[in-house]
């Protein structure tokens, strides 16, 4: 035995020896003990757990990971992450392992001190009801009293968010709620009403009860796509989509990969391993940040352009794509992509400029060539390079909805060449295109760029393609062409050249120019497999769609979209609802009413906080310097009535009177209800509600919040919820307009309304900001509590939330609450309401013919023309609804005969579901007696999930193979082979484990035969067209509005605030101006898990706004001390975290750091030192309010204003380090 | 001997050594997981090496100082030979050798912790009073010593104190002993008493758990099971059926 230490090392454990029992061994390493093992009993127990549950996280995290929950002695002990995902196929690594250090976290919550036990209500209120309901003998009077008296008001409104909230009986809480929604339809009428819930993918079930009964009350829905600004508004725009993109798995497919914006390891973390294990097969990974973030650590290269300017740095790399790679050198693979699956060979007619010279106007249509019909002027035209005549194929919008475009609507060419460019034509014409870069006022012609494209005269008109527009929009000169153009990549003077974009982006103009090269030459030799991943780093700015369409540009451009492997992979928020159309018959109450009332959020929020109050930028800060002045002094608001008042976007509270008594009046008028709407408006006899907004009849009086956390984490300009949804103490410091500065459409009230809402009632398992302020909070169960659904677009899996435990104390399933309210509500209706027929107004829709309302997208304001307005083409259409008010709560337990007898659609496919109501009548029983008698039941959240499945294609291949024959007829081609296997997906199946959903038209994309997901193959390779004008992927955008703005063609804009920040960092004082970011955090999901004792351990803990050193330095800011920071919107009290990772000028505070954890006082208010969203507010661009036309329709959450925030600024300075609570 | 003294002297021993052994009682029972030294070596290092095993080391040689001079009456030492001046010398040099070093080791630790921001960050108000209670206790000691035989002419505490001491023990306390001592003696035993007092709801108590078995034990350990291998007490529930 040769002697490991030395001599007196040995020695002493020789002496060891003899001084305790056990056996040493020979080599003196090792000790030999018997017993003393009690310690283990510990950890053995640990796992002697009763049982194991298949269960997942809810609302707010796309990650869709499918967790086992151990309970033992019925508590729910920990969670630890499933791993039976099924086999993605042998060739790439699984989708297990999947999970997250907050997934892992979540049972902490369950019973946890933030918990909601029991339901609670403001203790003032339910003092005033209780005595209003002992005089007056009835719930409704009650409320209606307490909600009248202007001092009975102001009493329970002005405390809200400052305690005060007290344990009542879940019997007295459903008795308020009902009565106030009872009082409000009464009263105000049905559109008062207001629900939110976001992405009901993460819990279908609970999103879709509370939805469908807010529906089924006439109440209205908000959207949450797009008032988060994750929808990326460029999608409806460029696809006609509104998102779709591969699955994580997906990525492995890719050879080239660039994260936009996207910090993949820290916002997806349970994907990002796909990430790191595609380098080891040899993809190369690119970051653009601004920051040395997470995702920057995996990367081959890091570009940081400054925030907010990554548009620039796209139009670089688009410049470089186009001049390498389609002029001085033709690639035959982007050439042929680009003439078959985007609008660049079709032809736009040039129109004379007032200013002179020529811009370019609209899509040359079959209309302008003289074919009669109304379809005409939507079917698009290209030239056929073989005979130079011009030829109107198939595919285009004019083929989508008519009789003899049955069989036509289809992407093949036949035999038809298209001309991509008109270069070989005699003539050239210089056009004017707008620019806005900040270069652009110091350039000769200000902000005008003169290019020249080739021309030639078809049909009378002046025309070229959108490819050599294109060409001319980026500044790629080709030789005859007049125009000022750059001299070459190292010109830094002119858009959009590598140099040019340097000095926006700081990015060098040699790198800038490599990774576009780069890119290509991947997408030319792979056949397509580059791949931007997109995140909100880019997603969430004011000027994100342009940015968006710059980006898609790259990916489009070089052939990679609908390519496994390729294209753009946004993933913001994204909500992929995969069992889509038997989710939205349950959730909109489709199945007993139809239209249900839907709002864009953005808007709703904008008007009801009043944020327009404060909204100084006027419309034409958008507007191109080539545009005919159309926005010139106009606010946003008025952009927003005019939407309203064509019917382009909805508008909830619509009139300034209850909706009930104008279908009363409509039907007393003998006449139908359209025209007479239609006339009474015009004649200003009844008017819109947003165009008095603050009117207490126009109001919005019972909002309900469940799984969400709108005040404590989406509530952009929080403050402004505070002072005027709310009525109560806010630290708006911002003045409101002056006399000259505000809107001409809308009634300006001296008085800016506090307190509009008579009742904010939550549900939740937690408490957030959210609960703080309501004024009634049900206690909910947790995802560990209840039956629902999950899926997601990160993997292709549907799988099953199972109760660990009963909802333990008082709570209750979103399932339970909801039908609790709703049989309240029915008791209370059936004398105060009974049968009312409703007049719903309801905006053009998408996927469906209103998209041809607007031919050209011509605006067609009916009250600046002065004719008649017509309903579903100028105006919003108009329909009436019967409602049984006191049978409502029977009618949502049940599936209603509109399913069998009208179907089901789903983005303009129409599933016959009868042989599905058949078999659901079978598996979960029928309704005996009452209105619903016969009808399949969905009295329990399992029938509700059974049903989603059951009426959706992804989940039920017979209707996925009926929805493909249905489209085959429609397209005319071979969908054969897509979705074969007619497998039905029942709920059992995804409680025993995650199951593949089956290809369907309610997606675009192929996972036949196990393949991955990647949004578009179906259009490339079953020619299917996308959702658009031409039928293909968008690069022109003619409408009148996006002609204004200066966004036909993908273009450069900077971030707003720019000249702002400079003015900000003059008056600073002892702080530093700087940029204001809220981008997402490692340590939580949105609010949720930011106050979760484990997850705070893993960071600071507490608001952090994290600066680089040199700003710290500027402002004598030391790690770790309490800052303040202060802009116009409100204050936010935060210790400072000083980190060399964050680039100067720029600070982010982690998003939805909420009021819970470790909230000071502030030095500037006061208060109660603010949130991230107190720094924030609303702007609204008004291109994102066209609607009725093409591409450019309403659908809920597909388009409609984003509710960004990335634009802000503030000041931040060193405060006392003696902080108070 | 008046009352003060019979306080000082009787009473206040038998309080603080009565707290001291049933507080450790106390402590090791309700708070295991608690008796650790909350080491800092995490947050700081450089500094602790030198100062701990110099404070540490003089500390256990002026502890045996102390048992020599306290525990063993003088009459056994002189028994064996060793004359007064022989005793003191050596308990001079030794003394002062020790002395100085747990004097500068603790100048070094508390240094240390105040100035090393995440090493004061983790000290409890616990802690800052056993620091001062202890650094008092040491500097007193240091004092009088020094006071008594290098600028006086020297103490003999083996005829007054150390009888005193022993005298607790056997408890017939002979607090006129101590009345007749120097008062910075006396100033020294009583804040010893009331660290002594203190002790167990400090993190002194890792005294007693110093880890000296690691000198002599083996790093593997393997532990097989008892005889009754793997079975642990029934848990509540349903008798268990199939077993007469």
């Amino acid at each position: 035995m040769s002697r490991i230490d030395g001599p007196v090392d040995d020695a002493l454990l020789k002496l060891g020896r003899h001084l305790r029992r056990g056996q040493v061994g020979e080599d003196l390493r090792t000790l030999h003990q018997i017993g003393g093992r009690r310690g283990d009993v510990f950890y053995r127990d640990r796992w002697s757990h009763d049982k194991v549950v298949r269960s997942t996280h809810g609302v707010n995290c796309t990650g869709s990971c499918s967790w086992k929950v151990y309970v033992k002695d019925g508590i729910i002990t920990w969670e630890a992450q499933q791993t039976d995902y099924p086999s993605v196929g042998g060739d790439r690594p699984e989708y297990e392992p999947r999970g997250c250090p907050r997934g892992a976290a979540f049972s902490w919550y369950t019973y946890s001190p933030t918990r909601v036990r029991f339901p609670y209500a403001r203790g003032v209120l339910v003092e005033m009801y209780r005595e209003a309901k002992a005089r007056l003998g009835d719930p409704v009077a009650a409320w209606a009293e307490i909600t009248s008296d202007p001092d009975k008001r102001r009493r329970y409104q002005s405390i809200r968010g400052k305690g005060g909230l007290v344990r009542v009986t879940w019997e007295e809480a459903a008795e308020i709620v009902a009565a106030a929604h009872v009082h409000t339809i009464k009263t105000y009428g049905p559109d008062r009403v207001a629900g939110f819930s976001p992405i009901p993918a993460m819990s279908m079930a609970s999103h879709a009860v509370g939805a469908r009964f807010i529906s089924m009350i006439g109440g209205t829905m908000l959207s949450f796509y797009d008032w988060y600004a994750d929808l990326p508004v460029a999608s409806p725009q460029v696809f006609g989509d509104q998102t779709d993109v591969p699955e994580s798995a997906d990525w492995w497919d890719a050879a080239y990969l660039m994260l936009w914006g996207s910090n993949v390891p820290v916002t997806r973390t349970p994907d990002a391993h796909y990430m790191a294990e595609a380098r080891y097969r040899g993809q190369k990974v690119v970051v653009m940040a601004p920051d040395y973030n997470d995702a920057a650590k995996f990367a081959d290269e890091w570009l940081a352009p400054h925030p907010g300017t990554d548009g620039a740095l796209a139009m670089a790399m688009g410049h470089v794509i186009l001049k390498e790679f389609f002029v001085e050198r033709e690639t035959p693979h982007f050439v042929d992509y680009v003439k078959r699956f985007t609008d660049l060979p079709f032809l736009v007619r040039l129109r004379e400029h007032d200013g002179g010279g020529y811009v370019p106007g609209k899509f040359l249509t079959a209309a302008d060539l003289g074919e009669e019909g109304e379809e005409a002027a939507f079917k698009t035209v290209l030239l056929d390079r073989r005979t130079g005549e011009p030829v109107v194929p198939g595919g285009s919008l004019g083929f989508r909805y008519s009789e003899e475009g049955q069989g036509r609507w289809n992407l093949d060419l036949g035999d038809v060449d298209p001309t991509l460019t008109l270069i070989d034509e005699e003539e050239a014409v210089p056009v004017s295109l707008p620019r806005f870069d900040p270069a652009a006022e110091a350039e000769d012609g200000g902000g005008v760029l003169h290019r020249g494209v080739p021309v030639r005269r078809v049909g009378g008109h002046l025309v070229t393609t959108v490819f050599d527009l294109l060409l001319a929009q980026y500044g790629v000169g080709r030789d005859g062409m007049p125009g000022q153009w750059p001299a070459g990549y190292d010109d830094p003077a002119v858009p959009y050249t590598p140099a040019w974009q340097e000095k926006i982006t700081s990015v060098p103009a040699a790198a800038a120019a490599r990774i576009a090269r780069e890119f290509a030459r991947n997408a030319e030799e792979s056949k397509g497999r580059s791949m931007i991943i997109l995140g909100a780093g880019t997603n969430h700015w004011f000027h994100s769609d342009t940015m968006y369409r710059a980006f898609l540009a790259l990916v489009t451009l070089t052939g990679c979209q609908g390519v496994n492997g390729g294209g753009w992979a946004h993933y913001v928020g994204q909500e992929k609802c995969r069992p889509i159309t038997g989710w939205a018959q349950l959730a909109f109450g489709l199945d007993w009413k139809r239209p249900p009332r839907q709002m864009i959020g953005t808007a709703y929020f904008y008007l009801h906080t009043d944020q327009w109050r404060y909204d100084a930028h006027t419309a034409d800060v958008v507007a191109s310097p080539l545009g005919s002045g159309v926005f010139n002094g106009k606010t946003s608001v008025d952009l927003l009535s005019q939407s309203a008042r064509m019917g382009w976007m909805p508008s909830y509270p619509t009139f300034n009177r209850n909706s009930l008594d104008l279908a009363d009046e409509a039907e007393a008028s003998g006449r139908e209800a359209g025209p007479y709407i239609a006339e009474q408006v015009q004649a200003g006899e009844l008017g819109f509600a947003c165009e008095d907004p603050d009117a207490p009849e126009n109001w919005p009086r019972v909002l309900t919040v469940w799984r969400a956390n709108l005040l404590g984490s989406s509530a952009k300009g929080n403050e402004y919820f505070l002072r005027h949804l709310l009525g109560t103490d806010s630290s708006v410091r911002a003045e409101e307009l002056g006399p000259d500065q505000r809107p001409k459409d809308v009634t300006w009230r001296e008085e800016g309304p506090r307190g509009k809402l008579d009742l904010l009632l939550s549900l939740d398992f937690r408490m957030t900001s959210t609960t703080l302020f309501s004024d009634i909070v049900l206690p909910a169960a947790t995802w560990y509590e209840k039956h629902d659904l999950s899926s997601t677009d990160m993997h292709p899996f549907v799988h099953a939330f199972t109760p660990a435990i009963d909802p333990p104390w008082q709570t209750r399933t979103d399932f339970a609450a909801f039908h609790a309210i709703a049989k309240a509500f029915s008791t209370l209706a059936r004398t105060h309401l009974g049968v009312r027929k409703d007049l719903v107004a309801a905006p053009l829709l998408h996927d469906t013919p209103d998209e041809l309302a607007n031919p050209h997208g011509l605006v067609r304001d009916w009250r600046e023309t002065g004719q008649t307005p017509v309903p579903g083409r100028t105006f919003p259409k108009v329909v009436v609804v019967e409602r049984d008010y006191g049978a409502i709560a029977e009618q949502m337990a049940a599936l209603g005969p509109l399913a069998d007898r009208l179907g089901a659609t789903t983005k303009g496919i129409t599933f016959d579901v009868e042989a599905e109501v058949e078999r659901l009548r079978r598996i979960n029983g029928t309704v005996h007696g009452g209105v619903a008698e016969g009808r399949p039941s969905l009295a329990t959240d399992v029938q509700m999930c059974e049903t989603i499945l059951a009426l959706s294609g992804t989940t039920n291949g017979h209707l996925a193979a009926q929805g493909f024959a249905t489209l085959a007829r429609r397209t005319g081609t071979d969908m054969s082979g897509l979705a074969d296997e007619h497998r039905q997906i029942t709920f059992a199946d995804t409680q025993a484990r995650p199951v593949p959903v089956i290809t369907s038209p309610e997606w675009s994309g192929s996972e036949t035969d196990g393949r991955r997901y990647s949004a578009f193959t179906i259009n490339l390779e079953h020619r299917k067209p996308w959702h658009t004008l031409t039928g293909r992927q968008h690069f022109y955008l003619d409408h009148d509005w996006m002609q204004e703005a200066g966004e036909t063609m993908p273009v450069y804009r900077p971030p707003l605030n720019t000249a702002a920040l400079v003015d900000a960092a003059a008056g600073a004082g002892d702080g530093v101006a700087v940029r204001y970011l809220t981008p997402h955090s490692k340590w939580s999901i949105h609010s949720e898990y930011q106050d979760n004792l484990l997850m705070l351990t893993l960071s600071r803990g507490g608001p952090t706004i994290w600066m680089s050193p040199a700003d710290a330095a500027r402002a004598g800011i030391s790690d770790n001390d309490w800052v303040e920071a202060v802009n116009r919107n409100g204050v936010v009290v935060a210790r400072a975290v000083v980190s060399h990772r964050m680039p100067d000028g720029t600070v982010y505070m982690y998003h939805a750091q909420e009021r819970v954890v470790d909230v000071p006082k502030s030095e500037t208010s006061g208060r109660r030192g603010g949130i991230h969203n107190s720094l924030t507010r609303l702007l609204l661009k008004p291109t994102h309010l066209i609607g009725g036309y093409a591409q450019l329709s309403f659908a809920f959450n597909y388009l409609g204003p984003t509710g960004h925030q990335r634009d802000e600024i503030t000041v931040i300075r060193r405060r006392s380090q003696e902080v108070d609570y | 001997m008046n009352a003060l003294d019979v306080t000082l002297w009787v009473i206040v021993p038998y309080v603080s050594l009565t707290v001291f052994v049933l507080g450790h009682v106390w402590r090791y029972r309700y708070d295991k997981f608690g008796w650790t030294t909350r080491s800092s070596q995490m947050y700081e290092s450089r500094l602790l090496r030198i100062g701990s095993p110099l404070f540490h080391f003089g500390i256990l040689v002026v502890a045996l100082g102390h048992i020599g001079g306290l525990v063993i009456p003088k009459s056994w030492t002189e028994a064996l030979g060793v004359s007064e001046e022989a005793y003191h010398l050596s308990a001079i040099v030794l003394g002062t050798i020790a002395g100085v070093c747990t004097v500068a080791g603790m100048a070094i630790l508390i240094y240390r912790r105040r100035t090393v921001g995440p090493v004061f960050t983790a000290t409890t108000r616990n802690d800052k009073l056993m620091y001062a209670l202890l650094a008092l206790t040491i500097l007193l000691g240091l004092a009088a010593t020094v006071m008594a035989n290098i600028v006086g002419g020297g103490y003999d505490y083996r005829t007054t104190i150390s009888p005193w001491f022993r005298s607790i023990f056997y408890l017939q306390p002979e607090g006129s002993l101590m009345a007749g001592a120097p008062l910075l003696f006396k100033l020294h035993a009583l804040s010893a008493l009331v660290l002594f007092a203190v002790w167990p709801f400090t993190r002194l108590v890792h005294m007693l758990t110093a880890p000296v078995g690691y000198l002599t034990r083996p790093y593997i350990v393997y532990r097989s099971r008892e005889d009754r291998a793997g079975s642990q007490p029934p848990r509540r529930g349903w008798e268990p059926i199939g077993r007469p």
